[in-house]
C-alpha cells in the first residue's frame, strides 16, 4: 500500500497536458448522484463521489442542486474516486496528508466497504483539476474522517456492487450468491474470483445496480476499528516520499524573496545592488508595484545570499513588542456570547473568587519550513502548475489567480506536508515561486529558511481570560462570569469585510473551548476580539488550548476554595445529560488510568482537565514533579522551569474509532505538543519583528522531557468524531493543576514557570 | 569533487556548499531534511563514518574521503537497488509508525548509530541519543519504544545467525 502526491517528474514536466486525468475523463451521474467513469478504457472501473464539503459537512450533488447550484456547475469529475484496473485498486482522496494519518484512515473506511485488506489499496492525493472547488480539499478542524466517512463508504459499496454484478455475469451465477472476501468473490460452490480479474474480464460500459447497495453493518467490520498499517510509512522510511521542500523538476532553479524587516512594512524601493553579480545568480526579479523583490539562482543558498545583497527600502510597519501585544489584550467589555440566568443574583451572598489567565503568542513550528515549486509556462496565458504542501489547495489556486488573472489555468498538486498544525492553510510561497518562474521561464522552487518560517508566519494569538465564580455555602458552583479577550484567528485569515466582523464582534475561532460544559444557574461570557499588528491565525485547535487552560485551571481554583477534590467537583457540576455522561466517563477513566485515588508522593501532584471539541470529549490527567533544587546545573529545560511532567493519562471519546493506531498517535502527539506549549513556548517580539526565529530561542519539547503517555478510547457508536485537535485542549490546565496539587504555586500564565 | 555517499562515488560541482544542500538539491537525496540550519533540530542528520553529524553545519569538501550514509542507504538492497531488508530501526518504525515523517531520517540514523555502538541501550541512553532530534508531531515515545524493539530484534537475529554458524 503506497501513497504519494503525483510527484513532479520528467514525464509530467514534458507532458503538454498539465492535467493528467484518469483514463475515463467523462463521468456520468448515477441515480444516486455518484459518478461512474464513462468511456473508460477496457478493463477499468471508475466510481467517484461528487461530494462538496463545507465547514466539515458533506453535501452531495443532489443537495447542492436542490439548493440552487445549477447542473453545469456540477463537476465533470469527482475529487474522491476509485480506479480499478487489472493490476491495482487506486483510491484518490481530496484530503491532504500532514502526518495526521488521513490517507490511512480513509483507506480503512474504503477497504471496509470494498471488503479488501486496506494494504491492497494504493492511496493517491487528488489535485485541484477535479471536483467541487469549495472546501472539499481544505483539510482542517478535525473534520476529515467524520465528513468523508459516509460518502466514501457509499462509493465503495457501489464499486463492490458493480463488481459483484459483473463477477456474477462472468461466472454465470446469481449476484446474490456471491460473498465478498479479501478482495475476491466466493461462489456458493466455493469458486473464487479476484476483483481485479473481474475488472480485466469486463467488456462494454458498466451498469449501475438497480437497488442502492447496502452498507455493511458495523457488527461485521473487519478493517474499521483495528489498528491499520500506515499507508505512507514505508516510502517515508526509505526517503522516497515527496514533501513540498523535496519537489523537483528538470531545469528547475531556486528562488528567494525579500521579506519585510518588521510586520506591516511595505517595500517602496528595490534595486539589485550587488545581487546580480553574485556567483550563481541568474536573475533579480523586482516588481515595485507589487512590492516584490526576489532572486533566482542555481542553488538555494546562492538565492538566499542574493536576496541579502539587494538594496531595499521599506516604509511603515509596526514597532510593537510582545509586552505591547499583551497589553492590547484586555478582557472586559465586548460581545456577550452566552447568557444563562442572572450572574448578579448568583453572585449575591456567595463566596466569590476571581482569577485571570494568559497565554502568549506561539508558533506552529512545523519541522518542514514552507516551500513551493511552481512552473509558469512561458507566455501571458500559459498554465501554472504548482507543487505545494498546503492544507488548502483552493486557496493556493485563488492566490495565484489573484496575481496572474482570474481565468488563468492553475493546477495545484499537494505534496506530503512535514507538519502543519494550521500554518500551511495559508501560505503564499506558490505566488512567490510563480512570480520568479514567470520571470525566468523555468520552474522555480522557493523554500523558506527556518528564520523566515518562524519570523514571518501567523501565530496563535495571545489571550487573556478573567473568570469569576460564585460558590454557595455547600461549595457548589452557582455561576461563572467569563471575560475573554484574544487576537483574531479566523477573521485574521478569512476574506470578510471588516464591517461584517465588527457586526459579529467576536472571532469564531476564539469560541473553541470557550464554553464551560458544567451545569450553572448563571453563566455569562463576554468576548472581545483584538486586531493585532502581528499576524495571527489558526493554530491546532484555534482557541481550544488557551480557553481550556483558563476554564479548567479556574475549575481547580474553585474546587480548592470549596475544599472539594477537583475530580469530584467536576463530576457533580456536570449536567445529567448524554453529553454530561460522556464527560463523566472520560474524567473517571482518565483518573483511574492515573491512579487518581492513590496519594502522590512528596513533591509530586496530579491535575485533571477536560474539554469537548469536534464532537469528541476528552479528559487528561498530568502528574508533575516540582524540581527542588534551582541551583542544579541542568540541560533539561523542564528542570529550568521547575516543572517536570512525569506521567500523562488520556481518556477520549471520539465515537467510533476508525484507525485506533492513528487515533492513538494523534492523542499522544496532541499531549506532546500541548506539553511543549505548557512548558516552553512563547514567541518573542521586539521592534515589530520576531526575536525567537530558530529552535535555539524558540525551544520545543524533546524526548528526555516527554513523559509516558497512556491513551484509552472509551467511546462507541456508529459515527467517528475528530481526533486532530481535541486532546491538546486540556493539557496545559492539567499540568498547571498538577503543579498546584504538588504544593507549588497556582500558575496562571503560559508557559508555566515556577522560576526562571 | 568526489564524495562517497551510501557506498557510491558521487560528484559535486559545489564543494563549498553545505553537505545538506548538495545531498538534497544536487544529488536528489531528499531523505536528508532541512529543519533549522543551525544544528539544533537534528532533521539533517547523516552518518559520517558511522557517527551522526549535522549536514547543515558541514561543507561537502569537509566530508571528502569519508563515508556518508543517508536514510536512502540504510536498508539492505540487492544489485538492482531493490530493498532486501529494512534496517531493524526502519522495520520497527514500519510496525509502529510516526506521523508526518519530516524528522524521521534524523531519528532513524541517530538510533542506527546508537545501536551500532551500543547494541543493548537503556531507555535513558535512547533518550539521550535522541535529545537533539526534535519531533513536532510528538512521536518521542513511539521512537523510544521502536529503538528498544529494534535493539532486541538485532540481538535476536545476531543470536540466530550465531546458531546457524554453529
Amino acid at each position: 500500500m503506497t501513497t504519494d502526491a503525483p510527484p513532479p517528474s520528467a514525464e509530467s514536466a514534458n507532458s503538454s497536458d498539465p492535467h493528467p486525468r484518469p483514463p475515463g475523463t467523462r463521468w456520468r451521474t448515477t441515480r444516486r448522484r455518484l459518478l461512474i467513469g464513462a468511456g473508460a478504457v477496457v478493463g477499468t472501473l471508475l466510481v467517484g463521489v461528487p461530494t462538496a464539503i463545507e465547514f466539515g459537512r458533506p453535501r452531495l450533488a443532489e443537495m447542492l442542486l436542490e439548493n440552487g447550484i445549477s447542473e453545469p456547475e456540477l463537476p465533470d469529475s469527482p475529487l474522491v474516486w476509485f480506479e480499478l484496473t487489472d493490476s491495482a485498486i487506486t483510491f484518490h482522496v481530496p484530503k491532504v496528508e500532514m502526518g495526521q494519518g488521513i490517507h490511512t484512515a480513509l483507506a480503512v473506511v474504503a477497504a471496509e466497504e470494498l471488503v479488501v485488506p486496506a494494504e491492497r489499496l494504493t492511496v493517491r492525493q487528488a489535485d485541484t483539476t477535479r471536483g467541487f472547488a469549495l472546501a472539499t480539499q481544505f483539510t482542517f478542524g478535525s473534520t476529515s474522517v467524520s465528513s468523508l466517512y459516509l460518502p466514501v463508504r457509499n462509493a465503495a459499496a457501489l464499486v463492490r456492487a458493480m463488481l459483484a454484478e459483473e463477477a456474477a455475469r462472468q461466472l454465470d451465477v446469481d449476484p446474490e450468491t456471491l460473498t465478498p472476501a479479501d478482495g475476491t468473490f466466493v461462489t456458493a460452490d466455493g469458486r473464487t474470483v479476484d476483483y481485479l480479474a473481474v475488472v480485466a474480464g469486463h467488456r462494454g460500459p458498466w451498469s449501475e445496480p438497480a437497488a442502492p447497495p447496502p452498507l455493511r453493518p458495523s457488527s461485521s467490520f473487519a478493517s474499521i476499528g483495528r489498528p491499520a498499517t500506515r499507508v505512507d510509512m514505508r516510502a517515508k522510511l526509505l526517503g522516497e516520499a515527496t514533501y513540498g521542500y523535496d519537489a523537483r523538476l528538470p531545469n528547475m532553479l531556486y528562488g528567494a524573496v525579500a521579506l519585510p524587516p518588521r510586520f506591516g512594512a511595505q517595500l517602496v524601493q528595490a534595486e539589485p545592488g550587488d545581487a546580480a553579480g553574485l556567483p550563481g545568480v541568474r536573475q533579480v526579479v523586482i516588481d515595485q508595484e507589487a512590492g516584490f523583490a526576489g532572486v533566482v539562482a542555481d542553488t538555494r543558498t546562492r538565492a538566499w545570499a542574493g536576496v541579502e545583497a539587494l538594496r531595499l527600502t521599506w516604509e511603515g510597519g509596526t514597532s510593537v513588542s510582545a509586552a505591547d501585544l499583551d497589553a492590547m489584550i484586555v478582557p472586559g467589555d465586548g460581545s456577550e456570547i452566552r447568557r444563562v440566568g442572572s450572574v448578579s443574583r448568583a453572585f449575591t451572598d456567595a463566596t466569590i473568587i476571581t482569577a485571570e489567565y494568559a497565554t502568549p503568542l506561539a508558533a506552529h513550528a512545523h519541522l518542514e519550513p514552507l516551500a513551493a515549486l511552481v512552473r509558469v509556462e512561458p507566455g501571458s496565458g500559459g498554465p501554472i502548475e504548482a507543487w505545494v504542501p498546503t492544507q488548502s489547495p483552493e486557496t493556493v489556486v485563488g492566490d495565484l489567480r489573484t496575481v496572474f488573472g482570474e481565468d488563468r489555468e492553475v493546477v495545484v498538486h499537494v505534496t506530503q506536508l512535514g507538519g502543519s498544525f494550521g500554518r500551511k492553510a495559508g501560505q503564499h510561497l506558490a505566488v512567490e515561486a510563480a512570480r520568479l518562474s514567470a520571470a525566468v521561464g523555468v520552474p522555480v522552487h522557493v523554500g523558506w529558511t527556518r528564520e523566515q518560517d518562524l519570523g514571518h508566519g501567523f501565530y496563535r494569538p495571545p489571550t487573556r481570560t478573567r473568570l469569576s465564580g460564585a460558590l454557595d455555602a455547600d461549595g457548589r458552583l452557582r455561576g461563572i462570569q467569563q471575560l475573554s479577550a484574544g487576537g483574531d484567528i479566523i477573521w485574521a485569515v478569512a476574506g470578510l469585510p471588516e464591517a461584517v466582523r465588527e457586526v459579529l464582534g467576536f472571532d469564531p475561532g476564539g469560541l473553541l473551548g470557550q464554553f464551560a460544559p458544567y451545569q450553572l444557574d448563571a453563566y455569562r461570557v463576554m468576548n472581545r476580539r483584538e486586531q493585532l499588528p502581528v499576524p495571527c491565525g489558526p493554530w491546532r485547535g484555534l482557541g481550544l488550548l488557551p480557553n481550556t487552560f483558563a476554564l479548567e485551571s479556574f475549575m481547580d481554583e474553585l474546587a480548592e476554595t470549596a475544599g472539594v477534590d477537583p475530580l469530584q467537583f467536576r463530576l457533580r457540576q456536570l449536567p445529567r445529560t448524554p453529553e454530561g455522561d460522556r464527560f463523566r466517563r472520560v474524567l473517571e477513566r482518565a483518573a483511574e488510568l492515573a491512579r487518581w485515588s492513590t496519594s502522590a508522593s512528596a513533591g509530586t501532584g496530579r491535575g485533571i482537565a477536560c474539554t469537548a471539541e469536534a464532537g469528541t470529549v476528552v479528559a487528561v490527567v498530568a502528574e508533575v514533579q516540582i524540581v527542588p533544587d534551582p541551583a542544579v546545573e541542568t540541560s533539561d529545560r523542564a528542570d529550568e522551569s521547575g516543572v517536570r511532567v512525569t506521567n500523562v493519562a488520556v481518556a477520549v471519546d471520539c465515537g467510533l474509532v476508525v484507525d485506533p493506531a492513528g487515533a492513538r498517535l494523534q492523542a499522544q502527539g496532541s499531549v506532546v505538543m500541548g506539553l511543549s506549549s505548557a512548558l516552553y513556548e512563547e514567541l518573542g517580539v521586539q521592534d515589530g519583528r520576531v526575536t525567537t526565529v530558530n529552535f535555539d530561542s524558540y525551544p520545543i519539547i524533546a524526548m528526555p522531557a516527554t513523559p509516558p503517555i497512556t491513551v484509552e478510547f472509551v467511546g462507541d457508536g456508529e459515527v467517528p468524531h475528530g481526533m486532530g485537535e481535541p486532546v491538546i485542549g486540556p493539557v496545559p490546565a492539567a499540568v498547571a493543576n498538577a503543579v498546584r496539587a504538588a504544593g507549588g504555586p497556582r500558575l496562571r500564565r503560559l508557559p508555566l514557570r515556577i522560576r526562571g | 569533487m568526489r564524495l562517497t555517499i551510501n557506498g557510491e562515488r558521487r560528484e559535486t560541482e559545489h564543494p563549498d556548499e553545505l553537505l545538506l544542500w548538495v545531498l538534497r538539491d544536487e544529488l536528489g537525496l531528499v531523505g536528508t531534511r532541512y529543519g533549522c540550519g543551525i544544528g539544533v533540530c537534528g532533521c539533517c542528520t547523516v552518518l559520517l563514518d558511522g557517527d551522526p553529524v549535522r549536514s547543515c553545519t558541514l561543507t561537502a569538501a569537509a566530508v571528502a574521503d569519508r563515508e556518508v550514509t543517508t536514510l536512502e542507504g540504510l536498508a539492505e538492497r540487492d544489485a538492482s537497488g531493490a530493498v532486501v531488508a529494512l534496517h531493524p530501526v526502519q522495520q520497527a518504525l514500519l510496525d509502529t509508525p510516526l506521523q508526518c515523517g519530516w524528522c524521521l531520517p534524523g531519528h532513524v540514523l541517530t538510533a542506527a548509530a546508537l545501536l551500532a555502538r551500543e547494541p543493548e541501550p537503556t531507555a535513558d541512553q535512547i533518550g539521550e541519543a535522541a535529545d537533539a532530534n526534535l519531533c513536532r508531531c510528538g512521536g518521542y515515545n513511539t521512537i523510544k519504544a521502536a529503538v528498544a524493539r529494534a535493539a532486541r530484534a538485532g540481538r535476536d537475529s545476531d543470536r540466530s545467525a550465531g546458531e546457524a554458524d554453529r
